[in-house]
């Protein structure tokens, strides 16, 4: 019969990995007993492993079914992870004694709407009641901590024995559940199921056996209970076989609550201090890391600031009477002292501080990846086999099974796993056929290991992956892109993500530019949004957004613009406008992009070639009738104008809209004035413009000005013979232009 | 009977100040007259030693107020940063009443300061007698509060010029001033440190030499967090306002000050209130003073133009005049504002009207 010695631990706290270490250690145990599924025991030594680099993860799922799977992550200061590594190093016996995974799956705890989230410890009860999923954090809020690994340490500066320590927080837990009432059935059914194992272990082994448990069972498990009734308990708990195996983790996915429901609120803290553990300079460390991160956004932090900051940690240690500073006092204190009072500033290095970048990585031969075997489940559905030799394949997206088809390998470029290519990318958005190459690559299955960082499955991956990269990106038409793909591979969580990353891009961005830019990929979406099936509302009000914003910026980014940046500017408002043209927005914000476009048009600070455009638009449009424009046309090109005004606005107006000038008399008069008007310098210096405005006519088109111009003859008039006080270069000039004039060229 | 307008906090509050010192058996800092502890609970409410009840000079979070007295505990001087409004003068006066029962020891810099008005002074006729001596220097509070280990105020530092603001760096790093004129210097007694206040976010300030800024921990304070807090504090200084300029109040202000702070803190916190929108937010700060300046101006308005009627067309000049500090930016961000928020709030129509007549 063995002793049993109960380590109700903090989840993930490195203190408490640190005190077990030591007690352990104390205690020299022959079996050491983990709060973890029974059924992935024979795992557990693989954690030893060298190859195995922490933060990694436990994944249980059920074979058909891997997006609901459970994860059971570790970190290196896990107390659970410590306690596995010192049984390996220490030949004892190491089990899990929880519920096997399978019964987690078949507990009712989450309902329907939550399965897009992997399930995971905290059901709803844990909620109501953050004391049974952290105790040890309630206890230390209880007593005026922000964060429940200071309260530890504090704790453990003032006892240093580790063994009375687990003493302690065993008693401070019975308090804590004295007077519980009832528990959810499925926290019972664990708790029998862990005394029962104990009991077991109790029979198997001689010597003493440490049990490493959430703080909050310690009590339970030390109570007796006769065996008969956790049977009873137990009794018709789904025993399926269930598929495990081990995944790298990464920092920031720690930081959510998964698996042992206590997520880790900072990991980068976490980490720091199991590094630190026993050193008396952990403050100074952690304060040096602020600095560091800081001085690589370039702020100038000085060593003199540093021991600023530290002596003000150790003042507010002394007022609010705790031992030493801990987390809340190195955070007010570096604020301060190196900050500048700046809390915004603080924001922008905790995430990279307190979330840290780790990625874990685990043993080439770990049995079965999952995507992998989604991605074989997946080929079946689709009838589509991997194959090395390049093949070509034709989709049609009305289809079910062609939908599933073209979402699966959407789905895997997302990935970065390019077994498909299109073919004909962009122009198919349009068409409801989608032409693919496909060629398989052995490298393929190993990005797709890669992968399990971002989900088990691969929808789950790659909405990971592509929410990861939505959150990275930076301007707005690059987030529309970004969208667009997500909708392509219906991928609704990254398409949600991507949009609110949109809506809240589009109100900060104020730069006309990329708003006007970001306008066709969106409007893309919602016209050919029917091909697939997505939710488009969101969308139409994010766009309807971006085309007042577009609107109201616009008459502002128009002003005193050099030739190059309104060239730019006038290629992405035509592109807006088509694209507007194309949704048909409500009648409301069509007339707000026209009122900015008339704005433009009037603000005297308007750059010519803009101004020039927006009457085109407008005129287009049916917002300038004929005599307006034609009159508008008049003033703009009259001689009292800048010759370089006037030519711009006039090839704003007409570059792409020369054919009006055929039929247009109004706007042909105007014109026609204007180049008589002109004297011979300037007329000179725009004959490059003129050019460029009437080569984009035919020459069916360019006939028939001409012949508008110059009645049905269509030969150059003896009157425009050289004039004999022309002089050399208009004679030269005529000789080019003539027979440019007759499309002769 | 005292007849002055407003007495220093120090005998307003002595009452509190004593029943504190009183109860109080923590091991105090060299010079202070109460321990930190109990600095904090004069300056955030509760009960002193003895249960005489303690009002809250501070509304908001704790941990500000427990940085800044830290920090006069550490002999390293405290900026207080904010924008107008954010009780930053307030806490500074506090802060020295609790600490040295001295709150009187104040330099209000100015871009007129110069150094003299920091260090010392010369009296002309003892120099011109004398020559330079001791007698005829006069000392700043800077100077007595060296002299004596007290706590000195400077208020709104960053409006004098850098080069004045910088005669400051060797009294905070070395705790002395050196005299050249007499070969000599002053060393400050234990006890001496400096509160400094300054606007983070104005136009004609002088910005802190990174030197100078070096030398201060920086506790910034925070225009209020929460809605109704606000709204009670606008409501109770336009309140006031109101009848020191004889303006009678009409009864719909409550309901134009919630509409008015709305505006304010949906564009100051750049999201509307349900944070369904972001938004862009104005160059202007924004604050509370602010709102309440242009409620008092609505009221005027109201009471002289518009036969005492309160309403969206008597506040959308100055609400614009709060707003637009940048004639073209924040035009934009307001334009953006009024065509996707203010447009389908049914609520607030007269104001989306008001202000799109008033841009």
């Amino acid at each position: 019969m063995g002793d049993v010695a109960y380590f109700g631990i903090r989840h993930h706290g490195p203190g408490s990995a640190d005190s077990l270490v030591q007690a352990l250690q104390d205690l020299q145990p022959v079996a050491v007993l983990i709060e973890g599924p029974t059924d992935a025991s024979a795992l557990l030594p693989m954690l030893a492993r060298p190859e195995m680099q922490p933060p990694v993860a436990l994944l249980c799922y059920p074979e058909e079914d891997p997006a609901s799977t459970s994860f059971w992550p570790f970190a290196e200061f896990s107390p659970e992870y410590q306690a596995v590594l010192w049984a390996v190093d220490n030949k004892a016996a190491l089990r899990f004694i929880d519920l096997p995974s399978s019964a987690r799956f078949a507990a009712p705890v989450t309902d329907g709407a939550d399965m897009t989230e992997p399930k995971d410890e905290t059901s709803e009860d844990d909620e109501k009641a953050p004391h049974r999923r952290d105790p040890i954090g309630t206890l230390a809020r209880a007593a005026g901590y922000e964060d429940g690994e200071s309260w530890w340490s504090d704790m453990i500066e003032q006892n240093p024995q580790p063994g009375p320590i687990f003493a302690a927080i065993s008693d401070a837990m019975t308090t804590l559940r004295d007077g519980e009432v009832s528990i959810a059935q499925f926290e019972a059914q664990r708790e029998a199921h862990m005394r029962l194992e104990i009991a077991a272990a109790r029979k198997e082994f001689d010597g003493p056996i440490a049990v490493v448990c959430g703080a909050w069972h310690v009590p339970a498990l030390q109570a007796a209970h006769t065996q008969k009734s956790d049977q009873t308990l137990i009794k018709g708990i789904a025993r399926r076989k269930n598929t495990t195996t081990w995944a790298p983790w990464t920092g920031p996915r720690l930081a959510l609550g998964y698996g042992y429901g206590a997520g880790v609120v900072a990991p980068g803290w976490c980490k720091h201090l199991w590094r630190t553990r026993g050193r008396r300079d952990a403050a100074t460390l952690w304060l040096a890391m602020i600095a560091a991160v800081l001085r690589e956004k370039g702020h100038l932090i000085s060593t003199a600031s540093l021991i600023e900051a530290e002596r003000l940690a150790r003042t507010l240690a002394a007022i609010r009477e705790r031992p030493k500073p801990g987390f809340e006092e190195l955070r007010d204190a570096a604020i301060a002292a190196l900050f500048n009072g700046e809390a915004l500033l603080w924001a922008l290095v905790e995430a990279e501080l307190l979330l840290g970048a780790d990625v874990g990585e685990i043993p080439p031969d770990t049995p079965l990846a999952p995507l992998i075997e989604d991605l074989q489940r997946n080929q079946k559905t689709a009838r589509l086999k991997p194959e090395a030799l390049e093949r070509e394949l034709s989709v049609d997206l009305r289809s079910d099974s062609g939908l599933f088809r073209s979402t699966l390998l959407h789905r895997l470029s997302v990935l970065g796993v390019h077994w498909g290519k299109l073919t004909d990318s962009g122009r198919s958005r349009g068409t409801f056929r989608e032409r693919w190459t496909l060629a398989w690559e052995p490298e393929y299955s190993v990005r797709l290991v890669e992968n399990l960082i971002y989900g088990p499955t691969i929808e789950k991956a790659a909405n990971g992956r592509l929410i990861q990269m939505i959150e990275a990106a930076g301007g707005l038409d690059t987030l529309a892109a970004l969208v667009q793909s997500a909708i392509t591979a219906s991928l609704s969580e990254a398409s949600t993500a991507g949009l609110a990353a949109l809506e809240a891009r589009a109100a900060r961005s104020s730069e006309c530019l990329e708003i006007l830019a970001s306008v066709p990929p969106l409007a893309d979406i919602i016209r050919y949004g029917e091909a697939r099936k997505t939710e488009t509302n969101r969308l139409s009000g994010l766009m309807e957004r971006l085309i007042v914003e577009g609107a109201i910026a616009l008459p502002y980014a128009a002003r005193d613009l050099d030739e190059q940046a309104a060239a730019t500017l006038v290629g992405a408002m035509r592109k807006a406008d088509e694209a507007i043209r194309l949704v048909e927005p409500g009648d409301d914000v069509l007339d707000g992009w026209r009122n900015g476009l008339a704005a433009m048009l009037e603000g005297s600070r308007s750059t010519a070639l803009l101004a020039g455009c927006a009457a085109q638009l407008l005129y287009e449009a049916g917002r300038l009738s004929a005599e307006d424009a034609a009159g508008l046309l008049e003033r703009r090109l009259s001689p009292g104008t800048p010759v370089s005004e006037a030519a711009g606005f006039f090839e704003g107006f007409f570059s792409t809209a020369g054919q009006r000038l055929i039929y247009d008399e109004g706007l042909r008069g105007a014109v026609d004035a204007w180049l008589k008007s002109l004297d011979e310098d300037a007329f000179i210096a725009h004959l490059p413009l003129l050019r460029r405005v009437f080569s984009n006519l035919d020459s069916m088109e360019r006939r028939r000005l001409i012949e508008a111009v110059l009645g049905r003859a269509a030969r150059l008039p003896a009157g425009l013979m050289p004039a004999p006080d022309g002089g050399e270069a208009w004679r030269r000039h005529l000789e080019r232009l003539g027979p440019l004039l007759k499309s002769e060229t | 009977m005292n007849a002055a307008i407003r007495l220093p906090v120090e005998r307003a509050y002595a009452s509190e100040l004593q029943a504190l010192a009183r109860g109080d058996d923590r091991q105090k800092p060299a010079g202070w007259s109460l321990s930190p502890q109990a600095v904090l609970t004069y300056l955030l409410g509760g009960k002193a030693g003895d249960g005489t009840p303690i009002t809250p000079k501070y509304v908001g979070r704790r941990r500000l107020m427990e940085t800044a007295v830290a920090t006069l505990a550490t002999d390293r001087a405290l900026l207080l940063l904010g924008v107008p409004g954010t009780a930053k003068s307030w806490v500074s006066e506090h802060l020295a009443a609790a600490i040295m029962g001295d709150s009187t020891l104040i330099v209000q810099c100015t871009a007129g300061t110069d150094e003299n008005q920091i260090r010392y002074g010369w009296n002309y006729a003892q120099l011109l007698a004398k020559g330079p001596s001791q007698e005829a220097l006069v000392p700043t509070p800077l100077y007595r509060a060296m002299q004596t280990g007290k706590l000195c105020r400077l208020e709104e530092l960053t409006r004098m010029g850098s080069d004045v603001q910088d005669t400051l760096i060797t009294v905070l790093s070395e705790k002395m001033m050196p005299i050249p004129e007499l070969n000599t210097s002053i060393y400050a007694q234990r006890g001496f440190n400096i509160i400094a206040t300054a606007n983070n976010r104005d136009k004609g300030v002088n910005e802190l030499s990174s030197a100078l800024k070096r030398r201060f921990n920086v506790v910034v304070l925070p225009l209020p967090e929460d809605m109704a807090e606000e709204v009670a504090i606008v409501s109770k200084r336009v309140d006031e306002m109101a009848g020191g300029l004889d303006l009678p109040v009409p009864k719909n202000v409550g309901e134009e000050i919630a509409r008015v702070l709305t505006i304010f803190r949906e564009l100051r916190s750049g999201a509307t209130a349900d944070g369904k929108v972001t938004l862009k937010t104005p160059s202007g700060s924004l604050s509370t003073a602010e709102a309440i300046a242009t409620m008092v101006g609505g009221l005027s308005q109201a009471t002289w133009f518009d036969s005492g009627k309160l309403g969206a067309e008597g506040l959308a000049a100055s609400l614009v005049g709060a707003i637009v500090k940048d004639p073209v930016q924040d035009k934009v961000v307001l334009e953006e504002y009024l065509e996707t928020v203010l447009k389908k709030r049914p609520d607030y129509a007269g104001y989306y009207a008001a202000l799109n007549a008033a841009i």
